[in-house]
């Protein structure tokens, strides 16, 4: 038995097991993490929208991204629709008692429309 | 935008496993199961996984969620979406371009979902166990049969048709949350199996020992980036037709992109787990392609215990992922027929079916015909449709605008600036120097259906272009919303 399984793990080399776990650990462990990853975010934000009636629609990064994009070119055919969508998730921020991306009080009292 | 009024009328996804399950089983078909494990060994076997997954992360990724963001944010099918970017007008032919490459598309994939159903019907009959049986005259016998090559085309079609007739939640959604979860639990259960038979490591040992030397050359990441382009489905329409229907608060990034490209990949490396230990236990040849599937797999079937079990697992998992594929590709063309004609959801699905009932029988009819549609439409239609929604994207649309407005809008990861040059500069890139490859690579040995393929696709641009501009002609000027998306 056990030369039987020292035989089946001696077929394939070393670097066979490296890339073989290596493609396991880069394409499996990566779509399972996705999957449970964007389950979970949809039953939190199912319940935030069940409990507020709506939720934050950008994370910090993203939020603050638009702001500078939307400052940067005013002049752009969607600068309004950015300026709206940045205002809109500041306003619902204000609002809500919970936020579905992580933030402290503080930042989100430190935030103004544009 | 218009987006709001659209929402309230437009179907949109029940859940969120819907969504991911849906475009899973598009992008996985046929082409996992018998082109990944024998690309993968011809290749240099590690060697090409590290570059196929190199090119995963770097292209397909970044690309798929772009093309589902464009869809999310128009909430429209393909010719709406490029209405909505370029204005009313000839640019509206750009997007008719990609729908009349997936009708083409499906036209000779119909057919082989076919052969999928008639194996899959008679793995459960037992027929591959009947004393006498023989692999190889079993398929000679169906596959020079019109009666039943063209018939199976047209169950193959009329299955579909009936699952799209009852929409996107309760027909596409409805089937695709069973079949690919399925699919997956019958792989892993024929890959245990596979592996316990006597030689199957010698199969791993083919298909992951890497050959180093294969990463220096060419013809490594060619292969590599085809299977990362064609197997994820990136730029064939189905990516923005399914972002149309998300709904309000639906992240993109990470469902759209990651777990669709990566989950792809990882069915194709569930693939390999499956056939190869086979392929070497029973001494097959691992680079038959679609006759390793109808012949050779068949044949070692009754040399196995439990022989029956493993074939129906085998041929319907295998059913599943090519009819997934099949009602994807569809409701592509279904949808926009539906935005941009009168016609309801069941007279556009009967409407589209027909056409690709018709154009696929000679695909049914004839392999040979079967293969001239492929090397045209897959060699030039599909990099084209790719190169025309990511070149949008990139050039038109701006990947700023879009990334920093609507891709990282209720996203469950952020996406930073690095994705707004792969989308402008390298994926477009990276299509143009694929097909002149092609190009080069074929001109010598099949001169006539490679130019005749570039002639085709030339005239299939020319005249969707002129046919919008000339429908277009009577109709009214682009507005400031239809072309605020384009105008970067």
């Amino acid at each position: 038995m056990v030369a039987s399984v020292a035989l089946v793990v001696l077929v394939l080399s070393a670097s066979g097991w490296l890339v073989m776990l290596g493609a396991i650990a880069v394409l499996w462990v990566p779509a399972v993490w996705a999957l449970y990853r964007s389950l979970s975010d949809e039953d939190r934000k199912l319940e935030l929208l069940d409990e507020q009636g709506e939720i934050d629609t950008y994370s910090p990064r993203a939020l603050a991204e638009l702001r500078e994009w939307v400052e940067s070119n005013p002049e752009d055919p969607l600068a309004e629709e950015g300026k709206e969508r940045y205002n809109d998730c500041v306003e619902i921020l204000q609002r809500v008692d919970e936020t579905f991306y992580d933030r402290s009080d503080k930042e989100i009292d430190s935030l103004e429309k544009l | 935008m218009a987006d709001t009024d659209a929402r309230t009328v437009r179907e949109e996804w029940g859940t969120r496993f819907g969504f991911l399950m849906a475009m899973l089983g598009a992008m996985v078909g046929s082409g996992n199961i018998w082109r990944m494990p024998y690309t993968t060994g011809q290749n240099g076997g590690g060697a090409f996984l590290v570059a196929y997954i190199l090119l995963l992360f770097l292209i397909a990724i970044p690309g798929l969620m772009a093309e589902t963001v464009l869809g999310s944010y128009t909430n429209r099918g393909v010719i709406g979406s490029f209405r909505e970017v370029f204005g009313r007008g000839r640019a509206e032919g750009l997007g008719l371009v990609v729908v009349l490459v997936t009708v083409a598309l499906m036209s000779y994939y119909a057919p082989i979902i076919g052969w999928t159903i008639y194996y899959a019907a008679h793995a459960l009959l037992g027929t591959f166990f009947e004393a006498g049986f023989g692999p190889e005259a079993f398929w000679s016998s169906f596959s020079g049969s019109p009666l039943l090559t063209v018939g199976m085309h047209t169950i193959a079609v009329a299955a579909i048709a009936v699952v799209l007739a009852f929409g996107i939640k309760r027909g596409l959604e409805r089937v695709v949350k069973w079949t690919i979860p399925i699919l997956v639990l019958t792989m892993i259960v024929v890959a245990a199996r596979g592996l316990t038979l006597p030689g199957a490591m010698d199969g791993l040992a083919f298909a992951f020992t890497p050959d180093w030397n294969y990463l220096v050359r060419g013809q490594t990441w060619i292969a590599a980036l085809g299977q990362a382009l064609f197997s994820t489905g990136l730029g064939w329409g189905i990516a923005l037709t399914f972002g149309s229907y998300l709904r309000e608060n639906d992240d993109v990034p990470l469902g759209g992109g990651i777990f669709t490209a990566v989950g792809n990949t990882a069915i194709g490396l569930l693939a390999i787990f499956v056939v190869f230990p086979v392929v070497f236990a029973f001494g097959l040849e691992p680079t038959a392609g679609s006759q390793l599937t109808f012949v050779s797999l068949v044949s070692v079937f009754p040399q196995m215990a439990g022989g029956p079990i493993w074939a129906i697992l085998f041929f319907v998992g295998f059913l599943f992922a090519a009819f997934s594929t099949g009602i994807g590709v569809t409701e592509v063309a279904v949808t926009t027929v539906a935005e941009e004609t009168r016609l309801d959801r069941t007279e556009t699905v009967l409407a589209v079916s027909g056409v690709i009932w018709l154009l696929g029988i000679p695909s049914a009819y004839s392999a040979e015909f079967l293969g001239i549609m492929d090397f045209m439409f897959g060699n030039w239609g599909l990099p084209l449709a790719t190169l025309l929604i990511i070149g949008t994207i990139g050039w038109k649309v701006g990947p700023e605008r879009i990334r920093v407005l609507a891709l990282n809008r209720n996203s469950d990861i952020h996406i930073g600036a690095w994705w707004d040059s792969l989308i402008k500069y390298v994926i477009p890139g990276v299509m143009v120097f694929i097909m002149a490859y092609y190009f080069v690579t074929n001109v010598g040995a099949s001169t006539f259906r490679t130019v005749g393929g570039l002639v085709l696709m030339g005239a299939l641009l020319a005249g969707a272009v002129l046919l919008m501009g000339s429908v277009r002609r009577g109709g009214s000027e682009p507005t400031e919303t239809d072309t605020a998306l384009g105008d970067d």
